[in-house]
């Protein structure tokens, strides 16, 4: 069974939170300066926060459905404490993301230093996930993979369009 | 053990004998103790960078000795400040605990016994120099020099980080690494050319900006696959050597 654990985070949540915004609002800003356009600046915290919405209620489901059964509050606790993981790595992307982006002149390089900076942290934040449900058996692994894959092809998807545009 | 009881030569000391006691000392301390140490190392890198600098300056003389001298010392350190962040943001995100001030006395313990290694490998440099070797044989030199530095403060950083066994020691280290290399290389991109040819009739201090190391990466590889973007490459002018 897998049950959220109960270590203490590092750093008050709130702030791992407002950082879960923040920083893809940051990263959104990289590109709006590239683009002198300011819709990445709302869109990006925007496809963050929708995608996370939007798909973990599934992730609960599919684990209670697999015999893997935690309890909501527990996790929630644990998609929270991932998103501020999640928040927390990718502010300390953001510096080197904007000094990378400022000394390009190529847009397209913009936008690739911008997905790797969000793909790093959500790939960081995944991680965090998985090691506080405390996922044991096979089929809660292949059910949180699934997850994954699919929370990051529809965030991933929708991060695509939103260059399209720009481009 | 606290770093305040060493002077900055005696820390500069056990840098190079016993680094051992140089990473204990960081995982020990707090932020405010680290502060003497993290004074030393900025200024350790600074010196030994301009002394580099100074000596790969040399290759063509003149002004390019100050140059490079100005440059080296900026990069690293530029590159640290920008890097560092990204260690502790990584781990505490993997659920290690923040220490921004001791991880920077990391970053930049290893960076100064990077600086200083290169530091010892100035006579090399002017060897170089004073055969007359040339230019791309001097390039070649200097990345295989380099290249050795930054392994060793690689790996400074890694026993440092492995020493804490805190959760997550991997992810950070690899992180750091990806943002260090990207930050570095586009940071010494842009304050280019270090070492110039000694027929160069002028030496810039910075060349005009040409878009970033991937944007170059990307060109080379588009003219390798003979997609040009531009009608003819640059002539050089009749009147330059």
């Amino acid at each position: 069974m897998s049950v959220a654990i109960d270590t203490p985070s590092p750093l008050p949540r709130g702030f791992g939170l407002a950082a879960a915004a923040l920083a893809p609002a940051a990263i959104g800003g990289i590109l709006a300066t590239q683009f002198a356009a300011v819709t990445p600046v709302a869109v990006t915290p925007a496809i963050v926060l929708g995608v996370i919405a939007a798909t973990s209620p599934a992730l609960y489901i599919a684990l209670a459905a697999t015999g893997e059964a935690p309890r909501v509050p527990a996790v929630a606790r644990a998609i929270a404490v991932a998103l501020a993981a999640f928040g927390i790595a990718l502010t300390g992307f953001v510096l080197p993301a904007t000094f990378l982006s400022l000394t390009s002149i190529s847009a397209v390089t913009s936008i690739v230093i911008a997905t790797v900076a969000l793909g790093g942290a959500a790939v960081l934040g995944m991680r965090r996930l998985a090691r506080e449900l405390v996922l044991e058996s096979l089929s809660a692994w292949v059910v949180f993979a699934v997850w994954s894959i699919a929370t990051l092809g529809i965030a991933g998807r929708l991060w695509w369009d939103l260059a399209r545009e720009l481009v | 053990m606290m770093i305040q009881e060493y002077t900055a030569l005696e820390t500069i000391d056990l840098l190079l004998r016993d680094r051992a006691k140089i990473l204990a000392t960081t995982q020990a301390a707090g932020d405010r103790d680290v502060m003497p140490m993290l004074r030393t190392m900025v200024a350790t890198i600074a010196i030994c960078m301009a002394i580099v600098g100074a000596a790969l300056g040399t290759y063509r003389g003149g002004v390019q000795i100050a140059y490079a001298a100005v440059k080296l010392p900026l990069v690293l350190l530029g590159t640290a400040a920008l890097s560092a962040p990204a260690l502790t943001a990584i781990g505490v995100a993997l659920g290690r605990k923040p220490r921004f001030a001791a991880d920077l006395a990391l970053v930049l313990s290893a960076l100064a016994f990077g600086a200083l290694l290169l530091a010892a490998c100035t006579p090399l440099i002017l060897l170089g120099r004073s055969i007359d070797l040339d230019y791309h044989r001097m390039i070649l030199c200097t990345v295989a020099m380099f290249g050795i530095a930054g392994i060793a403060a690689l790996r400074m950083i890694a026993s440092g980080l492995a020493g804490e066994d805190a959760l997550g020691w991997r992810a950070a280290f690899a992180g750091l690494c990806i943002v260090f290399t990207l930050v570095g290389g586009q940071l010494s991109w842009a304050l280019r050319p270090y070492l110039v040819r000694p027929r160069a009739p002028e030496a810039p201090f910075v060349r005009e900006v040409e878009g970033s190391l991937f944007d170059a990466v990307t060109q080379a590889l588009d003219s390798a696959r003979g997609i040009y973007t531009r009608e003819a490459a640059p002539v050089p002018s009749r009147s330059e050597p």
